[in-house]
């Protein structure tokens, strides 16, 4: 005779399988999250072994570094997120660290050499004197790290940024936009080796002698961006963009 | 074009800004100017101490051939200094108190103060003592020309009363009226 369990002792059973089917689900939830954990503590002992054998590498070796970072954006890490944001990551590789004391390097050196480049200074030789400032000891800095380094100045709202002038990478460090005449002007600085004359700009660029008078004149007097060279062999008269042109401290 | 460093036959090291063209105009940018100004003094200053010269004139920049070719002239670029621009860099000295007008009611030379009168003030009572001539009497001849070279071998006699009215003051030194005219005596002081 087939039961159909419709009297009390039905109630009886169908709480009873409730009662195990819960435990059940809680067994296999704490074995999923026991399961979880040892996932992450092997996560992170690979993390922590991939720190200690590669953290040398990684500020030393441009090549790694970079690699490695491409690697960390793709897997959605950010190894620069601090302590405070949990970034035990960024702890245990220092490459915060690394990152911020390039920076201050930026900084130290943007702002020293902004008296006589007015504030611009060409990617090529803000690395130049970067690698002279930190030794060989630190190893190579490329711009990929300097360009990353000036994005964490950006809480700073210091104005630090990295413009294309030219077809050629130069960092900012004043708040400060360029006009198309400056741009220009700033082109032609690099092409000749920091000296320009108004007569290049009327030549080369077709401008009218005005123009190219009183945008130089603002490049002198108004911005700071140029020095005046009065004793010119052939113009009597050229501007010089130290921005443009190389130093060798 | 590169800037860099160059030592002069003197064996003194020339910074880069020195072969920049723009360095030998006044700049008329007021904030430009102050910064080639102060890369002129240091530059001034230090050349001084590298060859001990203690006076420099504006006349320096309108001869050729003096103690401060290096500095005032760049031959490899085809730069010198003007009179009226090395006449700023004086005037700015002068405000700076790293100089000063010698003689006074001119402004055409001014004597440096690559030390200042305290350090040379320093400098003349350790001669002093380590040459044992403490409380001896001495003409200004006999520490400006000692018959063994000393730091101060040539310094000029007005900087050498500034110093000596400063150890003076301290009760370091006394003046004295001697025949040839003026000597001076040292002491140990505290």
């Amino acid at each position: 005779m087939h039961r159909k369990g419709v009297g009390l002792a039905a109630f009886d059973r169908r709480e009873q399988s409730n009662r195990s089917f819960a435990e059940l689900s809680s067994a296999l939830n704490k074995s999923q999250i026991d399961h979880l954990h040892a996932q992450l503590t092997q996560f992170r002992a690979a993390l922590v072994h991939f720190a200690s054998t590669h953290r040398d590498s990684i500020k030393n070796d441009p090549s790694f570094r970079h690699a490695f970072q491409q690697m960390c954006s793709s897997i959605g890490v950010d190894p620069l997120a601090g302590p405070r944001k949990g970034g035990w990551w960024a702890e245990l590789l220092g490459l915060g660290d690394w990152q911020y004391e390039l920076g201050v390097q930026i900084v130290d050196i943007c702002v020293s050499t902004r008296e006589r480049n007015g504030g611009m200074i060409e990617m090529s030789e803000l690395i130049r004197l970067i690698t002279k400032l930190r030794g060989v000891d630190h190893g190579a800095v490329t711009e990929d790290d300097v360009a990353r380094s000036i994005s964490t100045l950006r809480p700073l709202k210091a104005g630090y940024q990295v413009t294309v002038v030219g077809g050629r990478k130069m960092v900012r460090s004043v708040v400060k936009e360029l006009d198309e005449d400056q741009t220009t002007i700033l082109i032609l600085a690099q092409e000749e080796g920091g000296r320009v004359v108004e007569d290049m700009l009327v030549q080369r660029r077709g401008w009218t002698r005005e123009r190219a008078h009183a945008a130089m004149d603002n490049m002198l007097l108004r911005d700071g961006l140029c020095w005046l060279d009065e004793q010119d062999e052939h113009e009597g008269r050229a501007y010089w963009v130290p921005s443009a042109m190389q130093w060798d401290l | 074009m590169i800037f860099t460093t160059h030592t002069t036959k003197s064996g003194f090291l020339l910074p880069s800004i020195h072969s920049a063209p723009p360095f030998f105009t006044e700049q008329p940018n007021p904030a430009t100017q102050a910064i080639a100004t102060d890369h002129w003094i240091r530059l001034i200053l230090g050349y001084a101490r590298h060859r001990k010269l203690f006076f420099l004139k504006v006349e320096d920049a309108e001869t050729s051939s003096n103690d401060w070719d290096e500095v005032l002239k760049n031959e490899r670029i085809n730069r010198k200094v003007l009179p009226s621009h090395l006449s700023y860099v004086l005037e700015a000295m002068v405000k700076k108190n790293v100089a000063v007008y010698e003689p006074s009611k001119q402004t055409r030379t001014v004597m440096l103060y690559w030390r200042t009168p305290e350090e040379w003030a320093e400098t003349l009572h350790n001669w002093a003592s380590s040459t044992g001539q403490l409380t001896t009497i001495l003409t200004y001849y006999d520490i400006t020309d000692p018959p063994v070279e000393s730091e101060l071998t040539g310094i000029p006699v007005p900087l050498l009363k500034k110093a000596i009215a400063i150890l003076a003051k301290a009760g370091k030194a006394q003046v004295i009226g001697i025949s040839e005219g003026e000597g001076v005596r040292f002491f140990a002081g505290n």
